[in-house]
């Protein structure tokens, strides 16, 4: 298959083709001859893939250190990093903020996957690939000539998809120009949220452990961090403490749910004694919502779903976990319109405009009939 | 709840350039003003990029072939040597990569000389990462450089310049001596710079873009950032990058990753093919756009702009008006009679003195009477330009930021043809453009 359609001049050995797709060499590479078996790297993901089986409900390595800085890769024989000689004839001028940003665990841990031959629980992402109709439908766009920039915001029908989609899992209606922002992947939806709605010196509460880049995107924005750590074995939200650690001065707290790494649900207890004490404190609550299709006991309980919190939350998500198709960067935020504005000027300044072909996609995923999600 | 937005994004507004696209497409108008071709980017490379989501290539994945093209290309174009190991970080766009690397290089208070005219979203990406930008202006009509002006604009706290080059809006290229002017500039004072060079491959008449890394010591000092959009035609796909010295390009990629983990996959794989295009490719995509660029000259200065500087890159004209267009007061009150106008004219751009309402009121006129869209200079224009003291040589500095309009000329023949019959239906017996007050027309 990949013979017949590929424009490259060398294809990879079928037996590499699956399941371990990132061990492949690059067929397209233009010196085939000249350069060994190049692997493609995998870039730093979420760590956790939930659809594989139970067992990645459990804390992993992965949960300890995401939450830490991690060695330069210079220290790390796998990396290839090669010192340039004139680094020493000029002073190191990168931002102080880089201090808390090195090569991510995962990519360190991908690299020694790939040299040691390991197989890669580590990444968060399938091995298996997404349905046949939304990659059509991304087809069917590229081919239509929808390849150039799409409207900031959004793909008009992504966004009604999204609201569509929103309304059908949480019964919340939303305006989809005013109150839906696309982004590449929800990575950036979350990045653009803290940047456009948080500013230096405020009091963020997060909930440990916690992904990496809500840390990195916190310290860019110079939040002040307050961490609260779940209580294992379940993973409890310690009620009281977080009772304590609110106050007026908090400006925001982050939860994600179902919750990476560990797999927990925030119940509705939980989110309930949330919700209250942000009221009660005007505190905006950022839901994280990737993994909401992903639910294999419980319910997902969407936060702004919840009386008197549609107001106050940022609600991310995206397509990737979903649909099994990472790559594409489809991402999103909803939120009532006085903080999509602030998420929108981030995101502007951040990436401009989100992969036109893959939102005419995204839509089209997105309106699969609910047999799709069993 | 606008105190719940942060400080920064409450500072800004939104894009001029998008906002006239959108009415653009309300009243059916020929769009000259975003810069995104309306003809299909090569079949081999959209081939491509069906093959790999076909292929499976649809999970999160960095294509470290874009950098060794990247690198080969560098040398084989320019006679940079770039480490595709360590050098370059793959980012969404070249937008990413220069939010990244304002990321990576500015704290909260360092200062970033720019040139003015600019395009607008430079200042977003300082701002959002704590600098303080600080324009130099370049002088009409050529755009040149004064290098006592860009020296003067340095301070203690200046971290980096930043280079855009061939230039958005005016289609500057800067030339070798202006580079060095930078250079000296960055070197002495142990500055960065970050170029923006996402129009490399569109110069004309022969000029030949210049990438700053290649000056005596710039080669550690500067990042250049560029995508596959404007030389593929593929704007929507969102593929660029950065490349820097190992520490700054390590540090990119690191935001980058938290920023937005990685580019789209498939259109990393497509980009393979585009990178890996012949001289042939580069040297018809100049060719088409030289052709286009003098139709559109001929078109524009026939019915009466003053373009005084030719584009020597990028695909766009930044003409003057017509001697004849009318002043500000009488556009005003022309434009204000009409209610509806009135609304779209608040709600369009940023809120302003009257020196705005003249181009935006042309721009205006252009759309609802000739059916074709621009953008109004004013965007690109910065009110703290560092420039000459006397007061009136200031005004004269506010004077020639009314007076020019940005054209795109990255339309295919027959958008453009539809242009300048709509333009030349305006026109009076002296052959001049003339727009009568505008009609109280529905939607």
């Amino acid at each position: 298959m990949l013979e017949s359609q590929c424009t490259w001049t060398h294809s990879p050995p079928p037996t590499m083709s699956r399941p371990l797709s990132f061990l492949l060499n690059n067929p397209s590479s233009p010196f085939p001859r000249t350069f060994p078996l190049r692997q493609l790297f995998i870039n730093s993901t979420r760590s956790l893939t939930p659809a594989a089986a139970p067992i990645f409900r459990r804390p992993s390595l992965m949960a300890a250190l995401s939450t830490v800085s991690v060695p330069h890769p210079d220290k790390d024989a796998t990396a290839a990093v090669t010192p340039n000689s004139s680094q020493t004839q000029h002073p190191l001028q990168v931002a102080k903020r880089l201090e808390k940003f090195k090569t991510t665990i995962f990519t360190q841990m991908s690299m020694l996957a790939i040299k040691h031959g390991a197989i890669n629980l580590g990444q968060g992402f399938p091995n298996f690939d997404g349905p046949d109709f939304v990659k059509e439908a991304a087809i069917q766009a590229i081919k239509d000539g929808k390849n150039q920039y799409a409207r900031g915001f959004g793909v008009p029908d992504c966004n009604a998809a999204i609201a569509e989609r929103f309304k059908k899992d949480t019964g919340l209606v939303v305006d989809p120009d005013k109150e839906i922002t696309v982004t590449s992947g929800c990575t950036e939806a979350i990045a653009a949220t803290m940047l456009g709605l948080i500013n230096p010196g405020d009091e963020v509460i997060v909930f440990a452990p916690f992904y990496d880049s809500y840390e990195a995107t916190l310290s860019m924005a110079g939040a002040q961090v307050k961490s609260i750590t779940l209580r294992p074995p379940d993973f409890a939200v310690p009620l009281d403490e977080f009772k304590s650690a609110i106050s007026k001065n908090t400006r925001a707290v982050l939860i994600n749910t179902p919750h990476n790494p560990t797999g927990k649900m925030f119940t509705r207890e939980e989110l309930d004694t949330i919700a209250s004490l942000c009221i009660e404190n005007d505190v905006l609550v950022f839901s994280d919502e990737v993994y909401d299709k992903l639910a294999f006991e419980a319910d997902h309980i969407s936060m702004a779903s919840l009386p008197g919190m549609y107001e106050r939350t940022v609600t991310l998500n995206s397509l990737g976990k979903t649909f099994s198709l990472t790559g594409w960067k489809i991402g999103w935020a909803i939120a009532p319109p006085h903080l999509t504005w602030g998420v929108r000027q981030a995101h502007s300044y951040l990436t401009f405009a989100t992969s036109t072909p893959m939102q005419s996609a995204a839509a089209v995923a997105l309106r699969a009939p609910d047999s799709y999600y069993e | 709840m606008e105190k719940k937005l942060s400080r920064v994004a409450n500072t800004f507004t939104p894009s001029p350039i998008q906002e006239l696209s959108h009415l653009a497409q309300r009243c059916n108008a020929i769009n000259l003003a975003e810069g995104f071709p309306d003809f299909p980017a090569a079949p081999a490379i959209k081939s491509a990029a069906v093959s790999a989501i076909n292929s499976d290539f649809n999970q999160y994945r960095h294509v470290q072939g874009i950098c060794e093209l990247l690198a080969r290309n560098a040398k084989e174009m320019y006679g940079l040597e770039v480490d595709p190991d360590t050098d370059i970080a793959i980012c969404c766009g070249q937008t990413e990569a220069f939010a990244a690397a304002m990321f990576a290089i500015i704290d909260p208070g360092d200062e970033v000389v720019l040139f003015d005219p600019c395009y607008e979203t430079y200042e977003g990406c300082i701002r959002l990462a704590g600098g303080i930008p600080v324009y130099v202006a370049l002088e009409p009509p050529h755009w040149t450089l004064d290098a006592e002006k860009f020296m003067s604009s340095f301070t203690g706290r200046t971290k980096a310049v930043i280079l855009n080059s061939p230039q958005n809006p005016t289609g500057k290229v800067f030339t070798w001596n202006e580079l060095e002017i930078i250079a000296e500039a960055c070197r002495s004072r142990d500055c960065l710079a970050v170029t923006d060079e996402v129009y490399e491959h569109i110069t004309y008449d022969n000029v030949k873009h210049v990438t700053l890394s290649l000056l005596p010591g710039m080669q550690q000092r500067t990042i250049i950032t560029s995508s596959v959009s404007k030389t593929f035609g593929v704007t929507g796909w969102r593929i660029g990058w950065a490349i820097a010295n190992p520490i700054v390009a390590s540090a990119i990629r690191n935001i980058h990753v938290k920023l937005t983990d990685s580019a789209p996959a498939p259109f990393q794989e497509a980009a393979l093919t585009a990178l890996s295009s012949g001289p042939d490719y580069f040297e018809s995509l100049r060719r088409d756009y030289e052709s286009k660029r003098d139709y559109s000259i001929q078109l524009l200065t026939g019915i009466g702009f003053q373009i005084r500087f030719k584009p020597q890159g990028s695909f766009f004209l930044f003409a003057e008006l017509p001697e004849s267009s009318p002043l500000s007061d009488v556009g005003a009150s022309l434009a204000l009679t009409d209610p509806k106008t009135k609304v779209a004219f608040l709600t369009l751009i940023i809120p302003c003195l009257l020196v705005l309402m003249v181009q935006v009121e042309y721009v205006k006129h252009l759309i609802e009477q000739a059916g074709v869209v621009a953008v109004p200079g004013r965007g690109f224009f910065h009110f703290n330009s560092v420039s000459s003291e006397s007061e009136e040589s200031l005004s004269a500095c506010h004077d020639y930021q009314k007076r020019y309009i940005r054209f795109a000329f990255c339309k295919s023949s027959a958008t453009l043809e539809a242009a300048a019959q709509g333009l030349s239906e305006l026109v009076d017996t002296k052959g001049c453009l003339n727009l009568p007050p505008p009609c109280k027309t529905d939607t």
